[in-house]
């Protein structure tokens, strides 16, 4: 009982440190962030599973944590008015090639991050971009004039 | 005017219509919250640093030393300390079921001259004790990682010949 528990409080905390910590952290996997990843994975199992070593408690955490992830998807899947809180919204942060200083002061990002992914989509000018919108996933789309 | 992307629409995904500052608020929030709780983990509210109690009365000076907040898993130490102003003939330590409660006693030393249960509480037979000299008893517990407590009791008695000497009072909390 105490690891089913455990899952759910860890499966909480966890949506909801993702939900605040904002799209693009989440997006941008730096090398710093990926070695954070790891750590955070080591202190989380540790606080999940502490000293059970047992085939059932692992089934039991890992069902856990399937069974609700399926439901959050479910849920955001059939009552719309949840997927802003379970997944939060896309942001357009340039129009006709430029920026939306609002937009990108709310999700910390700078025109510099916003001029480096676009390179990275062969895009040279954030002049010759219609639209950029950061997606629920953090990562930038980018829609060039016509 | 450029095509909007599809399902998109212009006052809410770029205006913020009907998001507004809430959103932000309630980020802000959370992200308060959480580090307030590593401000209290600093503060040593989630254990595990250990405090002193102190009873002096004629006979001794009795001073327990332990954690009074732990977590699920926490290894930890208990150190009773006695220094006889007086001489002990049959000093003897007393503790609340308290202690023993979902924890594993890992180690007693030095090993006392006896071990009973003394109306349900742990008794220590510590034996004697010559005045002006001390004597320090080690406990070291592991937390069973399903304990769970708020404030359970954990008292401790100093008794020498059947008198109780000294009383510490103290509790334990037991964070998961």
């Amino acid at each position: 009982m105490d690891l089913v528990a455990r899952a759910v409080f860890v499966f909480a905390f966890m949506l909801l440190l993702t939900r605040v910590i904002g799209k693009r952290e989440l997006g941008s996997l730096q090398p710093f962030d990926l070695i954070l990843l790891i750590v955070l994975g080591d202190a989380l199992q540790q606080g999940l599973t502490q000293d059970d070593y047992s085939l059932t408690g692992a089934v039991l955490v890992v069902g856990t944590i399937a069974v609700l992830q399926i439901l959050v998807s479910w849920l955001s899947y059939r009552f719309p008015r949840t997927r802003p809180i379970f997944e939060g919204e896309p942001l357009i942060i340039v129009e006709d090639g430029k920026p939306i200083e609002r937009n990108l002061k709310r999700e910390r990002l700078t025109v510099e991050e916003i001029a480096e992914a676009a390179r990275l989509e062969q895009i040279a000018h954030l002049a010759d971009v219609q639209w950029a919108i950061l997606e629920t996933s953090g990562q930038i789309s980018f829609i060039p004039k016509k | 005017m450029t095509d909007v992307p599809d399902t998109l629409v212009l006052k809410r995904h770029r205006d913020l219509e009907g998001i507004g500052n809430n959103g932000i608020l309630v980020r802000r929030g959370v992200v308060a919250a959480i580090a307030a709780l590593a401000v209290l983990g600093l503060l040593n509210v989630f254990g595990q640093r250990p405090v002193t109690a102190r009873v002096s009365v004629p006979a001794a000076t009795f001073s327990v030393y332990a954690p009074t907040a732990v977590r699920g898993g926490d290894f930890m130490e208990a150190r009773f300390h006695i220094t006889a102003k007086q001489e002990l003939r049959k000093a003897q330590v007393l503790l609340d079921p308290g202690w023993a409660e979902g924890m594993s006693l890992n180690t007693v030393e030095p090993t006392p001259l006896g071990q009973a249960s003394d109306d349900g509480r742990l008794s220590f037979d510590l034996g004697h004790i010559p005045k002006g000299k001390s004597f320090i008893l080690f406990l070291q517990f592991q937390v069973n990682p399903t304990n769970l407590a708020w404030r359970r009791p954990q008292d401790v008695d100093l008794v020498d010949g059947g008198r109780v000497l000294a009383h510490v009072h103290r509790t334990i909390t037991v964070y998961p």
